[in-house]
């Protein structure tokens, strides 16, 4: 019987792992998280057709309770656009254009804060509070993680913007060896080539925040539009 | 032994197996299934929970036998060599003859449900303010009101009278309206065969029709809260005759409350938070 | 990396910065002027504090063991890594540590800690039913005790199996070195031991009255204990999908060189079913959580219908999430009975892909089934056929499942060991499990069952009775794998025969009390049903007491015995029984290629994988 491993061997066998699998990963991971949160929106999807159908008490949607709709359109509008520029960022990356990989993700950034922003704004000005019905219960629990949604994804946004800028000009290999490691131990790489995953993260992260924005939309369309 | 002669062996004391079970399951213990024939919700159920037990018989001997027999029959000896068995993958016809009747099965017993469910007008259980199936004729509506922790009842065709006790003229059919004012309980009449939830807000109607006469245990089976094990009750199903004087006599104990009490309706809420706009 | 040196994230820090975090959050909580919010005055109860204590507290905890680290770091923009301390000591099983089997072990022995304290319970449930009056327990504690049971049960053992053994093994059986994403599966490891800290703290808070089902309208009336439950919960749930996510991530992008689907160990498409219904039904359960922790707080009206909610949505979403749920709990159960079958019956798997069909068939299906759990409740009585149809239609894949391991031990050589004698028990178990599904699933009956010790019954015996003991098989067989030490034969016989025989005492009973109408969570029971239910308590008893024969082996033979197991005491022609034990921490020196047949039982093939070359690096 052929022996498949030893104890002895050394360690550094797992190291310098080719980027291409972490790609992948980053890949199919956005794909699943993506699912997962369509699924998590649904339950407040769901809650929304119930809770209308039913219209207990009369108190679904009563009088005054009014969402602003323009303030509403731009925070979609904003998420939308954010999706669309980072779409266009993640094309311009892997045609290797790191320049304007970088101002269209800067520019997508800027987007989402502002819908954050303006999310919050809304809530400051809006004329009916959580406890006005089922619709404005809906619509508070909704608008609310939505936001916790966006604000999360912001930051991995972030996190890609800020491993381009700080190694900017150095090519795939521009970090100091074991830097990256999470083990104070080690001196070699997980990774080899790690900058070189800011570009599957890229696509990966335009692939999530897509279908975030169009959570966005759906939402917009159903507390707004409907 | 060739593996047909298992295959026999097993496909024989199956058969065995079932001629001494099935019947068992039919006339000894069919007549004695839960919860009873008092009522033809309860028949409904015994009637179908004895013929489920039946369909299932010969699957669950034939898996048992099945099982002792393999684990007898197949058992390597302890201290014998190590060896591998036959590298048998699969069998085509075997896989096909155990979907055709496990299927078969499923869909008999789902077509056999749906129209007992139909057939009994719902077989006791709680069927929403929309049932579909509904006994025609006279109904003696009775509603049940939940709250923490004891049921009530109102009987809207004797003024609306609330009793803590609950009567039932045999031979009647009776519609059951369960509502709940606070928490969700469950209004579960053993040996009537009735189970439905009281949800506030919600009137669920249950149908059933007692053809004997006794005392039945009421139980809440919806966990409502620190009581929930002592909201229970006895019920009574009594003589028509004995019900019109229990009834009257009900009418005239609680007549001077009555007006304190609310409008009889299908549901009731408190007054509507005025919370809106 | 010198400040990580210095202050060394682990156990320690995390439970001080935890409590730190607790307490943080609690004082802002009451920042809140009480006097100025209705809410406040009228109940007496601060919610808010408590739910933002709950939350500062498992960031402090995850802070202190060092999960904050990387995404600074990322923050800062410094490159991609994978690894935490993955090569120093024992102290790696105390804190955050990227290895896989790592975490498969911390799982194996949290999840067994929570799993006793949730049995504890039950054997508290049971002393009070002993009798049918009211003896042990007030009522609030016997209703905490029953919903704490239910709840730790559920919240753990949804990962019982995938968490201690795909962990463990699933890169091992695809040919792999890590997971996909390593320290996403430590995150979920210590999510759930946070959160089982959580549940715990509920018995400060004065417990919960709602059972482990948490149904409203009775959620927004509990006291502040119920927001324990809500955010070990919510915890659980982000625990499942995160979990899920790995596991599928990782059966994707890292299988070996000639590993095709169809030549995947049935144990890897049982966890990869599982997964599926782990992604995409736990982020329900968040969401209606998060809903319920609302109407509490914010005091929206999703569940109260005298402001615009109703409790059917409650019911309806929460078993959205819950029925999936079940079957996340049914279907690593049924991949560890079909991979120990062929390896005790020395042939291959029969039925593969109709076993496959089986799993998937099951994960499918379980998503349009949940509203056999309302058959009662008053819903819209022209919904009810479909629901008796399509749960009925689950028990197909499920045979598939039964005729798969049957075939498998046609003709076969089989040797009873305690993993063959736990994987019998189980088709034996989920057998009764199932059958009694098939009255619940069929409305008349179910008009006298629901709610009843019958459905209780079902559960057990699918979820104790195919589980736990799926589980056990999974321990007498792996763990010597796990820790490169046998567990005595002998005394894992005498656990499982005791085990069984009172479990279906126990049990078996109970199906029958059921159906004579005795109600679920009340502590009262009507008196003829007082003989019955002593002899069920007496066997719950000897039930509790296998558990701590069990332990005792487990610990004497892992600690004191310490007899080696070998690389292959089974002789399974497998690949992970290929490799040393305990399996090294770089799994293989060289990723090996896969043969076509994950069962070559019975052919000359013998071992299907072997690397392509002798190993490329020489050895330290």
């Amino acid at each position: 019987m052929t022996e498949l491993a030893q104890h002895s061997t050394d360690y550094s066998v797992v190291e310098a792992e080719p980027p291409e699998i972490m790609g992948r990963n980053l890949r199919v991971g956005a794909h699943l998280w993506a699912s997962a949160t369509v699924f998590f929106f649904f339950a407040f999807l769901f809650a929304y057709f119930y809770l209308r159908s039913v219209n207990q008490q009369g108190l679904w949607h009563p009088h005054g309770v009014k969402a602003p709709v323009a303030l509403g359109t731009l925070i979609a509008a904003s998420v939308a656009a954010s999706a669309l520029l980072t779409l266009f960022a993640a094309r311009r990356l892997r045609a290797g254009d790191q320049g304007a990989w970088r101002a269209a993700g800067l520019g997508a950034f800027a987007l989402g804060l502002l819908a954050v922003c303006l999310q919050v704004v809304q809530w400051w000005t809006i004329g009916f509070g959580p406890t006005d019905g089922g619709y404005a219960s809906v619509f508070w629990g909704w608008t609310a993680l939505f936001l916790l949604f966006l604000v999360c994804t912001l930051y991995w946004l972030e996190t890609l913007l800020a491993t381009s800028f700080r190694y900017r000009g150095q090519g795939a290999s521009g970090h100091a060896p074991g830097e990256a490691s999470g083990d104070p131990d080690r001196t070699g790489d997980d990774i080899a080539r790690p900058i070189s995953l800011v570009g599957p993260g890229v696509d990966a992260f335009a692939f999530y925040w897509s279908v975030l924005a169009g959570i966005g939309v759906v939402t917009w369309f159903i507390l707004y539009i409907l | 032994m060739s593996l047909t002669s298992h295959g026999g062996r097993i496909g024989a004391l199956t058969v065995i197996g079932t001629a001494i079970v099935l019947p068992l399951v039919i006339f000894v213990l069919g007549p004695n299934m839960p919860p009873g024939d008092w009522t033809n919700a309860g028949k409904s159920q015994v009637f179908d929970n004895t013929v489920l037990l039946a369909v299932m018989t010969p699957f669950t001997v034939f898996i048992l036998v099945y099982i002792g027999y393999a684990v007898t029959m197949f058992r390597a000896k302890p201290d014998e060599e190590l060896r591998d068995g036959p590298p048998i993958r699969g069998h085509f016809v075997s896989q096909v003859v155990w979907l055709v009747t496990t299927t078969a099965a499923v869909l008999f017993l789902a077509i056999f449900g749906s129209a007992e469910l139909f057939a009994s007008n719902g077989s006791g259980g709680g069927s929403g303010p929309n049932p579909i199936a509904t006994p025609g004729g006279n109904v003696l509506p009775v509603q049940v009101i939940g709250q923490q922790w004891e049921f009530t009842y109102r009987y809207p065709t004797y003024g609306g009278v609330e009793t803590a006790e609950l009567m039932l003229p045999v031979n009647t059919e009776i519609e059951f309206h369960v509502t709940s004012l606070d928490a969700i309980h469950s209004f579960w009449a053993y040996q009537l065969g009735v189970k439905a939830d009281a949800n506030p807000g919600v009137d669920n109607i249950a149908f059933v029709k007692p053809t004997k006469v006794g005392a039945f245990q009421v139980r809440c089976a919806e966990l409502c809260g620190i009581w929930h094990g002592y909201m229970f009750d006895t019920g009574h199903v009594v003589q028509s005759s004995q019900f019109a004087s229990w009834i009257k006599q009900q009418r005239q104990a609680f007549s001077a409350v009555q007006r304190y009490l609310p409008k009889y309706a299908t549901t009731y809420s408190p007054d509507p938070v005025a919370r809106a706009g | 990396m010198k400040l990580r040196r210095l202050i060394g994230f682990n156990l320690l820090t995390a439970v001080i910065l935890g409590v730190v975090g607790f307490y943080v959050g609690w004082w802002l909580g009451h920042l809140f002027d009480a006097a100025s919010i209705d809410y406040f005055e009228d109940t007496g109860q601060n919610d808010i504090a408590l739910f933002i204590a709950y939350f500062t507290g498992v960031v402090g905890f995850l802070v202190g063991l060092g999960f904050a680290n990387y995404p600074v770091q990322r923050m800062l923009g410094k490159p991609s890594s994978l690894r935490e301390k993955e090569t120093r000591g024992a102290g790696r099983y105390f804190g955050l540590c990227t290895d896989h089997k790592v975490v498969g072990i911390q799982y194996l022995i949290g999840i067994g800690a929570f799993i006793f304290i949730g049995g504890l319970n039950a054997m508290l449930i049971r002393f009070e039913l002993l009798t049918p009056t009211q003896h042990g327990w007030n009522a609030n504690n016997y209703l905490t005790l029953v919903g704490l049971h239910g709840t730790m049960m559920m919240g753990m053992m949804t990962s019982g199996i995938i968490g201690p053994f795909a962990n463990y093994l699933l890169p091992v059986m695809i040919g792999a070195r890590r997971m996909a994403f390593p320290r996403i599966e430590a995150l979920t490891f210590w999510l759930l031991m946070a959160a089982g800290v959580v549940l715990m703290t509920t018995i400060a808070f004065g417990g919960f009255p709602t059972g482990w089902t948490g149904y409203a309208p009775l959620n927004d009336q509990a006291n502040m204990g119920m927001d324990a439950y809500i955010a070990f919960f919510a915890l659980v749930g982000l625990s499942m999908s995160l979990l899920g996510l790995n596991m599928i991530a990782t059966v994707i992008t890292m299988r070996a060189p000639g590993l095709s689907w169809g030549r995947l160990p049935i144990f890897v498409w049982g966890v990869v079913s599982t997964s599926v219904l782990m992604l995409l039904a736990a982020p329900v359960l968040i969401s209606v959580l998060l809903m319920v922790m609302l109407d509490r707080t914010a005091q929206t009206g999703f569940f109260n219908q005298a402001a615009g909610g109703s409790p059917y949505l409650y019911e309806n979403l929460f078993w959205v999430f819950g029925h999936p749920e079940v079957y996340v709990l049914a279907l690593p159960g049924m991949g560890i009975l079909l991979e120990i079958l062929p390896v005790f019956s020395r042939k291959p798997l029969w039925g593969y892909k109709l076993a496959v069909t089986g799993m998937l068939g099951i994960a499918l299906l379980s998503f349009l089934v949940w509203q056999h759990h309302l058959f009662v409740s008053g819903i819209n009585a022209d919904l009810r056929p479909f629901y008796m149809l399509s749960t009925e239609l689950i028990s197909l894949p499920t045979g598939f499942i039964f005729v798969a391991a049957l075939g498998t031990l046609w003709a076969g050589r089989i040797r009873l060991t305690v993993p063959m004698l736990f994987s019998l028990a189980w088709l034996f178990n989920f057998l009764v499990g199932g059958l009694s599904g098939v009255f619940l699933s069929d409305v008349p009956s179910d008009v006298t069952t629901h709610g009843s010790f019958f459905s209780m019954a079902h559960f057990h015996y699918t979820i104790m009775g195919g589980l736990l003991f799926a589980f056990f098989a999974g321990i007498y067989f792996w763990v010597p794998k796990m820790t490169g030490f046998q567990l005595n034969e002998r005394w894992g016989k005498v656990h499982f025969w005791i085990m069984f025989v009172s479990f279906n005492s126990t049990f078996g009973p109970l199906l029958v009390i059921g159906f004579l109408g005795m109600p679920r969570r009340a502590v009262t029971y009507a008196g003829y049903l007082q003989g019955a239910n002593t002899w069920v308590s007496v066997s719950a008893f000897v039930l509790g007491a296998s558990m701590l024969i069990f332990l005792a082996n487990f610990v004497y033979s892992l600690v004191f015995a310490r007899v080696p197991a070998g690389s292959n005491p089974w002789a399974s022609k497998s690949i992970e029984w290929q490799l040393p034990s305990p399996i090294p921490v770089h799994n293989f020196d060289r990723i090996p290629t896969f043969g076509d047949d994950p069962y070559p039982y019975g052919t000359d093939a013998g071992v299907a994988h072997r690397p392509a070359v002798a190993p490329a690096r020489p050895t330290a």
